[in-house]
Parts: structure tokens; sequence; C-alpha cells
């Protein structure tokens, strides 16, 4: 569905896209994630063709966006950031007002304008004016005009930004449902976010994509810091002793507590998970065992982890080329 | 071309979805109505060399100075304020489209403020004694002037449109060129009665323009030159328009 290869953006002294490539198969979710100011919202603009790149190739549906720019923007609905709407129109006039604009005849109109509203739930307040609406149903306004031509591919720019916590979770639950028909690109700085919408996430920072997969998978690959926690009752040194050769562990602290537990925090191996030869231990040395949980990373932590390396990474070769100049 | 009946509609919807399109409706209509009734009154004093209608088409600067910029300010100033433009053009509509219906809907929303003075022929016409004592082939001349002139200041007012975020600095942008292409041409042509300078200020002087048109010689050179310049205006807007694509 869309095909980046090489796509590189600058604006008058900064690069906000850096040779960045992926791909998006018909049918996916795909979050963009990163934070502000990664470059996610120039993506988005060039995918629908609002600005051009500086240099590198970018495809919807087998068409380049640049040459074929008016066919493209036939096949996608896109939500700009602050979802932009004209303030001073009614909801259902705006919405036939964009059906016209993208090009839907009179009787494809009338059915598919209704349905766009239905689905968003602002049936309600189809006769009342945008600039009176509240910025949950402002949004919903937004989905529906995205909507409205049934395109092939949804860009949606922060669609629950400043949102409250019930609207946020409407509108999830809105592009989880609007998945099954369409293939989505959205943006997000919000993680639970893209853990609970999308098939898959792409991380980006500083312009450049530095993860791409599904949530699952990047937090099986990246799961450092994925601590075990183990609380039993017996001796000190032992069970720190014992723990320690447990197969999978590669570090240990034990702290002893006042009631005669010992708390013992374990880094396992990358890609293991000792938790049962941890209780197989525990129980062979007939210890009472309170405790034996897996502080789960979150996507949070992979993201915090990333965009740090990356950081250092970039800090490394600032300091290298300043050493080479010195 | 096939979008710019919708955008049009859009337009001319948000004239009036605003505060802005009656305000200057009615500044027009107080300015033209005042006129009319002092004109009226003096013609009334005895016989003059000027018809009622002549002095109320010497008028046309006023719509060209102050109601051209006031009603293009907004046009181009405001999707890009409020970030609309971005969706608008994300839609499947060209740059052109977009900018030659925000024109459009301007000379649309200009051309019907003249026609309510038609309304001054009518009583004008009624009090008169008939057909016979008012002579419409001027008049008519006079209205293609209006037009021609307002249509060409309201395509620089959407050109000074698209180079802001900031619709007041739209304003004074067309205003300050419309005052120049207007007023100060006139001033220029007092300046210089005649010599080749003289000659260019009097080729491009409105108000000479106006002079012929509304004692009914219709000259097309002058006609041409408007439309050019607004042909011209259009496109420098489209390109500035497009700008956000090489910038």
């Amino acid at each position: 569905m869309i095909k980046v290869e090489n796509l590189t953006k600058r604006y008058a002294g900064v690069t906000a896209l850096n040779g960045v490539s992926f791909e998006v198969q018909r049918g996916e979710i795909v979050g963009f994630l990163g934070p502000n100011g990664a470059g996610k919202s120039t993506a988005m603009r060039i995918l629908t063709g609002f600005i051009p790149a500086s240099s590198g190739r970018v495809e919807v549906a087998g068409l380049d966006v640049f040459e074929n720019s008016l066919e493209v923007r036939e096949r996608v609905g896109y939500m700009p950031e602050n979802n932009p709407l004209y303030t001073d129109m009614r909801v259902s006039e705006y919405l036939k007002f964009r059906a016209k604009l993208k090009g839907l005849p009179r009787p494809e109109r009338t059915e598919r304008i209704p349905e766009a509203m239905e689905l968003c739930g602002i049936k309600d307040v189809s006769h009342r004016i945008i600039g009176h609406l509240s910025k949950g149903y402002r949004q919903r306004v937004g989905l529906a005009d995205a909507l409205l031509a049934e395109p092939d591919l949804l860009i949606l720019d922060e669609p629950t930004i400043g949102l409250d916590p019930v609207q946020i979770r409407q509108v999830r639950q809105l592009i989880k449902d609007l998945g099954k028909r369409h293939t989505i690109l959205l943006s997000t700085h919000i993680l639970p976010e893209v853990e609970m919408t999308c098939d898959r996430v792409i991380i980006i920072h500083h312009g450049r994509i530095l993860a791409s997969d599904t949530p699952e998978n990047l937090m099986r690959t990246l799961n450092a810091g994925g601590l075990i926690q183990v609380e039993v009752r017996g001796p000190g040194s032992e069970v720190q002793a014992k723990l320690r050769a447990v197969e999978g562990v590669e570090s240990i602290t034990a702290k002893v507590l006042e009631d005669g537990y010992v708390r013992v925090m374990l880094t396992p191996k990358s890609g293991t998970d000792p938790r049962e030869e941890v209780y197989q231990t525990v129980a062979g040395n007939g210890w009472t065992l309170r405790e034996l949980t897996r502080a789960r990373t979150t996507l949070e932590d992979i993201f915090v982890q990333i965009t740090r390396e990356e950081d250092e990474a970039e800090e490394e070769r600032r300091d290298q080329r300043r050493s080479v100049l010195r | 071309m096939t979008n710019v009946p919708t955008l049009l509609r859009r337009e001319l919807n948000a004239y009036f979805a605003s505060i802005l399109g009656y305000v200057v409706l009615m500044f027009f209509l107080v300015v033209m109505g005042v006129t009319f009734g002092v004109v009226v009154r003096y013609l009334n004093s005895g016989p003059t060399q000027f018809t009622a209608m002549k002095i109320l088409f010497k008028m046309f600067w006023v719509p060209s100075l102050f109601v051209a910029p006031a009603i293009t300010m907004r046009l181009l100033a405001e999707e890009k304020r409020a970030g609309t433009l971005e969706m608008l053009m994300t839609a499947p509509v060209t740059d052109f489209e977009v900018v030659f219906a925000k024109y459009l809907g301007a000379v649309v929303l200009y051309t019907m403020m003249w026609a309510l003075t038609g309304f001054y022929v009518l009583i004008l016409r009624h009090f008169s004694g008939g057909a016979t004592a008012l002579d419409l082939g001027p008049i008519f001349s006079g209205y293609l002037g209006v037009v021609v002139i307002g249509q060409f200041f309201i395509a620089i007012g959407v050109l000074a449109s698209s180079t802001t975020k900031n619709q007041i600095a739209a304003f004074l942008m067309s205003f300050a060129i419309a005052f120049l292409l207007l007023i100060v041409v006139n001033w220029l042509t007092f300046l210089f009665p005649s010599g080749p300078l003289g000659e260019v200020f009097h080729a491009v002087s409105a108000f000479d323009h106006m002079e012929d048109l509304q004692r009914g010689i219709v000259d097309v050179r002058p006609l041409v030159l408007y439309v050019s310049g607004t042909a011209l205006a259009l496109f420098i807007t489209t390109r500035v328009v497009e700008s956000r694509k090489w910038r």
C-alpha cells in the first residue's frame, strides 16, 4: 500500500527526514511513533502530497505521489495534525462540501455521508456549527471526513491528541474497527496507543527509523530491563548463591528484608525466561516463595532505550568528529 | 476546473457565515447611498453638466481601495493560519482551482454589491420621466468599468492574502498596492499632464479609464490591461501557494 524508499526532506537548515525507508502492506495498522519533532508529520505530509520530498521515492497504492498526486489524493483519507476544519460550517454541510471535493457523485454522497456520520458517532450533531463543537466531536468530524470517500489508505496524524480519556478510548476503538476495512497509518507519541491499536510500530527519531516491528517482537527482542523479582524466606547468602547459579541468570542483587525474607532481583540473559528454574531451585531447597514476578517491559521502556542509544551514538559521532578536527 | 463550483459555493457561504460580509456590504451601501442622496439633492438645485450615475461611478475608487482588500484579506491568510489549507490541498483539487475559486467568490460578492446600486438606476428612471431621459448606454459601460477595475484589485488582494498568515497584513498590503495604482498614479497624471511619462501614467490611470467608460466610450486597451493584470496576479498567487513545495 505504501512504499517509501530513501526518503529525505530538508527544510532550510533542518533535515526533517533522513533516508527513511519503509513499507506498509494492505490491511495493516501501522503506528508512527516518535517524540515531537521526530519527522512524523513531515512524512505524512509527503505521503499525502501536501509537500514534496527533497529526495527519495514514495508510492501509495502503486502510484508515485509526486507524479500522480491527484490520483493518490483520491485514494487517501487524511486527517492532518490538530485536525483543521472550517469552523464556520455545519457538520453535514462540511461533509457534503468535502464529499463533493473528493469527487463523490450525488447518489454515493447521500449514502456515504450518513454512513460516515453514523460510524463516527456524530449524527446527533450534524446540524451544529463545527466551531461550537467540543474537541472530541471535532476530532470525529475530521475522521468522518477522512473516511468519506472510502479511501484505501487512512493517514491520521495524532488522532487522539487533546482528547479526554473517554474520548481517547472511543477514538481508539473506532480506529481499530476501521482497521478491518482500511489500511491505516497513524502517528502518535503516546505509547499505549500503538500498543493497543497497531499491528506494527515504526519508531522514528531525529528523522531516522530506529526500529520497525510488531509491538510484541519489539518487547521480546529488546527486553533489557525486564527484571525478575523474587522474594524468598531463607538464609540470605545461600539464596543468593543458589539463584545466581540458575541457568539464564545474568546477574543478581539481593537484600535481606526485616521480616526475614530475602528480596532478589534477577537480570535474565537476553531472550531467556528463567522463572521456572528459579521456582524449582526455591522449592527444591524448601524455602518459602511469596513473590516471583517479571517487571513487564513496556514500549515506553523500549522507546526510551532506543532513542537514548541513538542519542548516545550521535553524541559519540560528534565527539569523534571533534577529536578529528583537533 | 471541475471543483471550482464546489469551492466557489463554500467561499460565498463563508462571506455570510461571518460578520465580515455584512460589515463590508453595509460600508459599501452607506457610502454609495449617502453619495446618491447628495447627488440627487445637488441635481435638484438646477441644471448641471453631470448625470447622477456619472457622479456615482466617480466613486468607483472607494470600493476598489477599501472593499477589495477587505473581502480578500481572509481568503488564503486564514486558511494558512488555521491549517485548513493542508486539508484543502490534500483533497484531489489543484492549487489553481483553489486560488481561482477564491478570486471568483470575491468578484461575485463585489459584483453583487454594485448590482444593488441598480436600484438607483430604477429610481432615477422612475423620476426622470422614463427611458428617454436616462441614457442607459453609459450606465452599462460604467458598470462594466467598475467590475473590470474592481476584479483586478480583488486579484491583487488574493495575491496579498497568499503571502501571509496575518489578515491585517494582507489587508494593508493590498491596500497599499491599490493606493499606489489608483491614487498615486492619479496624482502623477496631474504632475505630468503630457510628455512620454504623462502618457504612461494616463494609460494606466484607472480614473482616466473610468472617465471614458462612464461616458460610454469602451476602449478595449484598458480592459485588456486589467484582465492581463488579473491573470498575472492569479498566476503569481498560485505560485506562492505552491511555494510550500519548494521552500
